[in-house]
């Protein structure tokens, strides 16, 4: 084969991989594109092209009693997951690296078993034990169960930064004259905030979409916005729940627009 | 030289039984450890015996229970549940249907993923990070609401068949949901993102030197990739593999949204049996059965790549 | 045997020019090495022969045959890395084969060819280990023997011995260098390290900032150096400024200088008037009571402000007239003080202006 025809053949595979990849990415993002896009068609959803712009599904989505109840209900209840988590997870976080010893890795697969068991297991799992200690259908429950979800996440992002602290830092503050609580509260602390920040809103995020677990977990009348949703989607198609969808996507990237200012994405890296 | 006498045992004196060098971010006194850290650990482990330990155990439990029409559960142990979802050839059929479901998701995950992977491994380009999020945020986004982009694009009205249809291409259209193939595309879409990143991460311990060397002795760069990295990559395919195959089987929203009651799945037909029919003993064991079976085809899939992974250590 | 031309070879990364115009011919069996500080290009240059650095400009010839638009696979060369590149998944006899395989050798003769160079390398017996179980010196050879194995057309080498350490290093360069010789395979070799230029090089390529800046032999490199940055680079000088005074007869110029006048050698044709900057190694000076006897001698007297003692060599540090410090390497048994006056002489033939 001479050099042109090799250069031309080695052209032509290098653009053909980029297609599949550019292809695997368009596969990745289009549905999400999609509802956004239909959430602002002012026609029916399901005509191409688009008739036009509009907010009235918006409008839909904020008269909505159910919908912003069911929005309401989810942001508490992200929020009440995520504090109850952020503190058990960085304190576990905090004796698993520096203080478990030969239970280290043990403890660890046992915080993180919930993200590794199918979720819809240990919905039912708890559906069952609920109800014979009496939390069946309850808030309390349901709070229990995000938690069980977000507890790792938050864990495994404090972890992440206390591995990678250098514990040097620590050592010129104790040889500076630092006790123990000082030394923790004026550089370590600051040092696994971000770490910290990231887990919490990691497990914002994570609880906000959760399904399974509030499905079977909650109780009558009261709805998180996921299932709402999913409510309304079985039975109905009308681009209100492309606004919905929207504005929880528009929760969530901010929430990781959020945690990329602080940590950068790229740290995520259990 | 006029230098002073340096005193070498002066200095920072050791004291009797105080801090000895601390190793790997812990700081360790030579004594005891410092007894109120485990405070720090006692309410997760506590919370962690008792909402998942004693749940699952108890969900256990529950499996042998007798069934009963007019509560939960009637007083009792038994094997029957085990037996008859075994044995009943439907609910075996579905089982079989779950995994086989679950084994093409994989299958067709690693083939996407893993020139994703490559791709964001090896690039360059200044749009890497932009890259990195595309493949993150989409987990980032409820499942329910990644299900409703894809029956908006797949229902029989659908933004595919109205095109199709316009096209004149087929009459009536594609049947692209309501079927294994729609509920197919939303496992694939939904966890795709998790066989990217144990890939990604595995081709980024490659060190490019080596592709360099088998190009600098003849190799391709087809025959560098089947040489050398996916080869290499194989611990990273494994853990994408284990993972998504475990997700896709129990996996419950995406059947049900993109497969409605023509695709029956475990995860349903489980939920469908606590919550319509109350029949939570067998419905344990079903879930019970499913894990066990998930758990069987990983340990066996382990036990294929094994022999494949020799060399890797 | 290939003769390798590089012509006009450019290449820019973003704003930054890493490779400038740089044109050279190697000749058949020649080992020549690329040295300069890290960034010089040096590199760059390297990978652009092999083939994994498009250039912008300019053309890779072997034997009169333009490659440039070649990938690496088809070009022929063997190449060995800095940090060796063995795959870890496949032993040392597969590692070796694998470039033979590519180029689809009968199995016998594979078989044959590996066991040769096996013992050319002298890890025979060790085909069946996996590259984490050798040692780092053993490594090496393994990433020597498998560029040679397969018997191209041009060898390169980046920076092969610099993650050995510095006993098992010298020892590496005699026998890659006796190596080389042997199999008569046209060499370029990338390295930062001088005296290991010094050792292997049948020429030695001095690289900064892209462009070369002196081709030549050791001798020709150490002695003669064309710029203030290559004698910098190469060794320890040291630099001596000054105006040309006159030119004698015997092809030596007089420069005046402010530690007195210098008899010197230089390449140049210079008049009188002209700037010129002297360059003496710190060996060529010897430490004497006396002023100079000769004409052929120079002498600069000053004052010992440091002595060191280096096993091999007395290194000394003198404070001159002017303020400046010349410094002088003597055998390490001379016998010298701190505090001494001495006369720093050294022969016309050692003094050499660098042009400027």
């Amino acid at each position: 084969m001479t050099a042109v025809a090799a250069k031309i053949r080695m052209r032509a595979g290098r653009a053909l991989f980029l297609g599949v990849v550019a292809a695997a990415y368009g596969f990745l993002l289009l549905p999400l594109v999609i509802v956004v896009l239909a959430s602002f068609n002012s026609g029916e959803l399901l005509t191409f092209p688009p008739e036009g712009f509009s907010l009235r599904w918006y409008e839909h989505f904020f008269n909505s009693e159910p919908f912003m109840n069911s929005l309401f209900f989810s942001l508490w209840l992200a929020a009440l997951a995520m504090a109850v988590s952020t503190v058990l997870g960085t304190a576990a976080a905090l004796y698993v690296v520096r203080f478990a010893g030969r239970w280290r890795d043990t403890i660890r697969l046992l915080i993180v078993t919930p993200l590794l068991l199918p979720e819809i297991l240990s919905a039912v799992a708890l559906l069952f034990f609920f109800y014979s200690i009496g939390l069946g259908k309850t808030v309390i429950g349901l709070v229990i169960g995000h938690v069980l979800i977000t507890l790792p996440f938050v864990f495994l992002a404090v972890a992440s930064v206390l591995y990678n602290f250098d514990s040097s830092l620590e050592e010129a503050a104790r040889s500076l004259g630092a006790n123990k609580l000082a030394t923790f509260r004026r550089v370590t602390l600051p040092l696994i905030k971000p770490g910290v920040i990231s887990g919490a809103l990691l497990a914002f995020i994570v609880s906000f979409d959760l399904f399974a677990i509030s499905l079977l977990l909650k109780g009558i009348g009261l709805e998180t916005l996921p299932i709402q949703l999913f409510d309304y989607v079985t039975w109905d198609f009308d681009p209100t729940a492309a606004a919905v969808s929207t504005v929880s996507i528009a929760i969530t990237m901010l929430a990781v627009l959020l945690i990329d200012r602080i940590v950068g994405l790229r740290s995520l890296r259990f | 030289m006029d230098h002073p006498p340096i005193a070498l045992d002066s200095g920072p004196a050791a004291v009797a039984g105080a801090s000895v060098a601390p190793r790997g971010g812990r700081l360790v006194s030579a004594r005891r450890l410092p007894k109120n850290s485990v405070l720090l650990i006692l309410p997760t482990l506590l919370f962690l015996a008792c909402f998942l330990v004693a749940p699952y155990f108890n969900m256990l439990v529950m499996s042998f229970r007798n069934p009963s029409t007019s509560a939960v559960y009637a007083p009792g142990f038994t094997v029957a549940n085990y037996t008859r979802a075994l044995t009943d050839p439907y609910y075996f059929g579905v089982l079989a249907q779950t995994v086989v479901l679950g084994a093409v998701t994989t299958l067709i995950c690693v083939l996407i993923a893993y020139p994703v992977a490559y791709h964001l491994a090896r690039t360059s380009s200044r749009w890497k990070g932009l890259l990195y999020v595309g493949v993150l945020s989409p987990l980032l986004v409820g499942v329910v609401i990644r299900c409703y982009g894809w029956i908006i694009l797949l229902a029989n009205n659908g933004l595919i068949n109205n095109a199709v249809k316009k096209l004149g291409l087929v009459k009536l259209g594609l049947p692209l949901m309501y079927n294994s193939f729609g509920v197919g595309v939303g496992l694939v879409h939904v966890f795709l993102p998790f066989m990217v990143l144990p890939i990604l991460s595995a081709i980024q311990s490659i060190d490019p030197a080596l592709e360099d060397a088998a190009r600098s002795l003849g190799a391709s760069r087809a025959r560098t990739m089947a040489r050398i990295v996916i080869p290499l990559s194989l611990p990273g395919i494994q853990a994408g593999a284990i993972l998504v195959f475990v997700l896709s089987i129990s996996a419950y929203v995406i059947p049900i949204l993109l497969g409605a009651l023509k695709v029956k799945l475990m995860p349903t037909l489980v939920v469908q049996l606590l919550i319509d029919a109350f029949l939570w003993p067998f419905g344990a064991a079903l879930a019970f059965i499913l894990a066990a079976s998930g758990g069987i085809v990983v340990y066996l899939f382990i036990r294929a790549t094994g022999r494949l992974m020799r060399g890797l250590r | 045997m290939t003769k390798v031309t590089i012509s006009r070879l450019t290449k820019r990364f973003g704003t930054a020019i890493a490779v400038d115009d740089l044109s050279i011919e190697i000749g058949e069996g020649e080992l020549v090495s690329l040295l300069g500080p890290s960034g010089c290009g040096k590199t760059t240059t390297l990978r652009s022969i092999a083939g994994f650095v498009e250039p912008d400009v300019g053309q890779i010839l072997f034997d009169g045959v333009d490659i440039t638009s070649l990938p690496p696979e088809r070009r022929n060369i063997g190449m060995v890395f800095q940090n060796y590149a063995l795959f870890p998944h496949m032993t040392v006899r597969q590692n070796l084969s694998f470039g033979l395989e590519m180029r689809r050798v009968a199995r016998n003769e594979m078989a044959e060819r590996i066991d040769a160079v096996l013992d050319i390398v002298q890890l025979a017996g060790l085909e069946d280990r996996y590259p984490r179980e050798l040692s780092g010196g053993q490594q090496q050879r393994v990433a020597l023997a498998r560029g040679l194995v397969i018997e191209p057309a041009v060898l390169l080498l980046d920076e092969p011995l610099a993650n050995l350490d510095a006993k098992l290093r010298e020892e590496m360069r005699f026998f890659i260098r006796s190596l080389q010789k042997r199999v008569g395979i046209t060499t370029v070799y990338v390295t930062h390290d001088q005296a290991e230029a010094m050792v292997i090089s049948d020429r030695i390529v001095v690289m900064f900032d892209g462009r070369i800046r002196q081709i030549g032999d050791a001798t020709k490199i150490y002695a003669r150096p064309v710029s203030r940055e290559v004698a910098d680079f190469i060794g320890l000088s040291n630099f001596i400024d000054g105006r040309v005074k006159a030119r004698s007869e015997d092809g030596y110029y007089l420069v005046e200088t402010p530690l007195g006048e210098i008899r010197c050698r230089s390449e140049l044709t210079l008049a009188a008037g002209d700037a010129a900057l002297v360059m003496v190694r710190p060996e060529s000076v010897r430490l004497s009571r006396e002023p100079p006897d000769n004409p052929d001698l120079n002498g600069i007297t000053g004052r010992v402000r440091d002595r060191f003692y280096l096993g091999n060599i007395a290194g000394y540090r003198v404070l001159c007239g002017d303020g400046s410090v010349l410094q002088v390497q003597e055998a390490p048994w001379h016998a010298g003080a701190v505090g001494d006056t001495v006369w720093c002489l050294f022969k016309s033939e050692l003094a050499w202006i660098i042009p400027r």
